[in-house]
């Protein structure tokens, strides 16, 4: 036997997120895995932000203020367009899993793709003109 | 298209304990020629020390599965117009997953023992697995009676390009999963437990890279869905059926 | 006392099903092989389990063991064999005129067979061309070829073999009387280099028996002879389809999976390790598939490839050299002893070969077990794999 280089290990996690030479079911996969983690920070810091509101009114006041940045806008519509993927990646699993929808995931993962570039193209002009 | 290409062919070379390495081939090839005659050519009139796996060159062994240009493909039936061009280079690696015997030889043997586990069945009913003949619609009577040759080669393929393969042997994988949805639960105790859990079913991330590698229409990720379903049934079938 | 022991070199059919005879009569079995089980000629065959009937009219021998080993592996391996018979189809006024001589033939030899008329061809086969005038019924078969190899392997290991693969033969190695004592090989995949020692070393390397040979000084009349295969995309029929006729270029078509396969060609060779796809041969059998198989030019190709008959036999070159297999005792062609080589045959008769091979390795060794593989299942294939090494 030769040398092992090619044994599995949770140490090639980081291989998840290597698309070349990969289709696009991988593609969908690594989207999910990444707005699973940009949303599971932000629930974080959403809680974080939240406690400020036990500190009293100026503490919760000056985090008001603070997020009138467009920074922070834009990190908000970040945190939409992970949430508006990973929910449709979500029923796309749900159906390929349920509703024999398997046969044709590539053809409902490029329909989630424009429904959401939809949703996020309205919700981007609704945060950013409001 | 009669006129030949030149290309390279980069192959990963490991032999005993010693860390890998690409070599470089330059061959004379037609584009229509399959990629295994080119690898095999490497070997008759280039390097007698490549080591690499074929037995029925026409897709019904599953012995040549490699890594070519990253991709899983069966080489015997990969013609090279289909991976590189003129004065291009491709890239050939063993299969992933799998431990590397050497160059582009791996170990099979998990894979072979599993589906001897799943009670994959070689041969069966032409009904059973229908062999969709596309030109036109065939209404055979007694289907029943014919028998086939399954469509799973146990090439390994679906193994190598499955994420979730690549961080634990332990998941019993696509090819493995199919074999079972192949044989059916049928109320099989020992086959329910094998599949359902944590390393069976459920640790399919819907990558679907496995229906992509598969060259032998067995699709495993719709399979693996498919025995999802059939393990819910008869779960809660036998809720039922212990409530009684 | 220790064990009789063999050196099998080649893991082809011949070897793997000799290793599985001599294993069950109680010899010391070790495997040697250059690349993967069945990776030379016999992991390339077209995959017709033989009724016999293609060879009935000009080489009744061959005729005979056919119809015989195929009833015999239909019942000690069923698991790599679509068991759904064959049809030898007559589709014009020649492949008519030479029904009664076929007919003759396969009655001389035992091999049943029952006529349709074209409906009932059709019925069974509607991809058949519509043509055809008469077609014969027969017991044919396919089978996977690597699957068959590792029952047979599977059942040897589990008596006993050892295999080596990846393991290439570069010298035999000789007592000081001239005689085979053992061999000297390298490991392809570590570069590592060994002997290893047998009462008898058994040639069994198919179209290569000539070189092993001249390793010992010994000379073999092999006659390389390949021929081509293409595989398409569609199963069209469920059986063998024969021409009937004698036998041809391109007058076969198997059904394997999800494709048909068309075969052959023949042309012989120099060069065994390599032999390139010749494109008009490929277009040959487009042609001739055709004939059978109208829909044929609808499908796509699939694979196309060259396997090289090992076929002997002093003078006559091509089709009319006996498809009957040979064994070369080396003491008494060229006064070695301990080195025997086999060669020839065809897969649907390669138990029987390695019946005859070990009767005779077997009256060399002084062991009198008789052969029992006629009678005994093979073990399922995949336990090649997980049987401990």
């Amino acid at each position: 036997m030769a040398v092992d280089t090619n044994k599995p290990s949770s140490a090639n996690w980081w291989k998840w997120f290597d698309p070349r030479a990969r289709d696009v079911g991988t593609w969908a996969f690594i989207l999910n895995r990444i707005t699973a983690l940009g949303l599971t920070l932000y629930l974080f810091l959403h809680l974080v932000v939240l406690s400020t509101l036990a500190q009293g009114p100026q503490a919760y006041e000056s985090f008001l203020n603070l997020i009138k940045n467009p920074i922070y806008t834009f990190g908000e519509l970040l945190v939409v367009i992970a949430g508006i993927y990973h929910g449709l990646n979500g029923i796309r699993i749900g159906w390929t899993t349920f509703f024999k929808g398997a046969p044709i995931q590539k053809q409902i993962l490029y329909v989630v793709l424009v429904v959401a570039l939809i949703f996020i193209i309205f919700f981007a002009i609704r945060m950013f003109t409001t | 298209m009669s006129t030949n290409w030149n290309i390279t062919l980069r192959i990963n070379r490991q032999k005993g304990q010693n860390a890998p390495h690409f070599d470089d081939f330059t061959l004379e090839v037609h584009p229509d020629e399959y990629l295994l005659d080119a690898i095999e050519r490497v070997w008759a009139y280039h390097d007698r020390s490549l080591v690499f796996a074929h037995a029925c060159h026409h897709s019904t062994c599953g012995a040549c599965g490699m890594r070519v240009n990253g991709v899983e493909k069966l080489t015997c039936i990969t013609p090279i117009h289909e991976v590189t061009k003129d004065g291009g280079i491709v890239k050939i690696e063993p299969m992933r997953n799998f431990p590397v015997i050497s160059d582009l030889v791996v170990d099979l043997s998990s894979l072979y023992a599993r589906m001897e586990m799943v009670g994959h069945r070689a041969v069966l009913p032409l009904s059973e697995e229908p062999a969709k003949i596309g030109v036109a619609r065939v209404v055979h009577a007694p289907d029943d009676d014919y028998l086939r040759l399954s469509d799973c080669i146990e090439c390994g393929l679906c193994i190598s390009a499955c994420p979730i393969a690549t961080t634990t042997s332990d998941y019993l994988g696509p090819a493995i999963l199919a074999g079972a949805q192949q044989h059916g639960l049928n109320g099989d105790e020992n086959l329910l437990s094998l599949v359902d859990c944590v390393n069976g079913v459920w640790r399919c991330h819907h990558a679907f890279e496995c229906n992509e590698a598969c060259p032998s229409f067995v699709d495993p990720g719709t399979k693996i869905m498919e025995l999802r379903n059939a393990v819910i049934v008869a779960r809660i079938k036998s809720l039922f059926a212990s409530g009684k | 006392m220790s064990k009789p022991s063999v050196i099998i070199i080649g893991a082809g059919f011949t070897g793997v099903g000799t290793a599985h005879d001599l294993a069950l009569r109680g010899v010391d079995v070790t495997v040697v092989e250059r690349g993967p089980i069945a990776s030379g000629t016999s992991g390339r065959t077209h995959g017709l389990l033989h009724c016999g009937g293609r060879y009935c009219v000009k080489d009744q021998e061959a005729g005979i063991e056919c119809i015989e080993e195929n009833l015999i592996l239909r019942k000690i391996v069923p698991e790599v064999i679509e068991p759904n018979g064959g049809l030898f189809v007559a589709l014009d006024e020649n492949d008519l005129s030479y029904a009664e001589t076929w007919i003759d033939g396969c009655k001389a030899c035992n091999i049943p067979f029952k006529e349709l008329n074209p409906e009932q061809a059709l019925a069974e086969e509607p991809y058949l061309n519509p043509k055809l005038l008469a077609a014969f019924e027969v017991p044919d078969g396919t089978f996977d070829p690597l699957r068959y190899a590792l029952a047979f392997a599977a059942t040897a290991k589990s008596n006993g073999a050892k295999f080596h693969l990846y393991t290439e033969v570069e010298e035999l190695i000789f007592d000081g009387n001239g005689n085979v004592t053992g061999i000297k090989v390298q490991d392809r995949t570590s570069g590592e280099r060994r002997e290893l020692h047998a009462d008898v070393v058994v040639n069994a390397t198919g179209p290569w028996a000539g070189q092993i040979a001249e390793k010992a000084g010994a000379h073999i009349p092999i006659h390389p002879t390949p021929g081509v295969m293409v595989a398409y995309d569609q199963r069209f029929v469920n059986r063998a389809i024969n021409r009937l006729c004698k036998p041809s270029d391109g007058d076969i078509v198997l059904p394997q999976r999800r494709m048909v396969v068309v075969g052959t060609t023949s042309f012989e060779v120099e060069d065994v390790d390599y032999v390139p796809v010749v494109r008009d041969q490929i277009d040959m059998m487009l042609e001739r598939g055709a004939e059978l198989i109208p829909a044929l030019r609808q499908a796509k190709m699939r694979g196309a490839y060259m396997a090289a008959r090992p076929l002997i036999g002093a003078g006559t070159t091509g089709r009319s050299i006996s498809r009957t297999f040979k064994c070369f005792d080396h003491k008494e062609s060229d006064n070695i002893e301990g080195f025997v080589t086999i060669t020839g045959g065809k897969a649907t008769t390669s138990r029987a070969m390695a019946e005859k091979t070990a009767d005779i390795v077997c009256d060399k060794l002084g062991v009198t077990t008789p052969c029992v593989t006629k009678e005994t299942p093979l073990l399922p294939y995949h336990q090649y794999y997980t049987l401990p090494d």
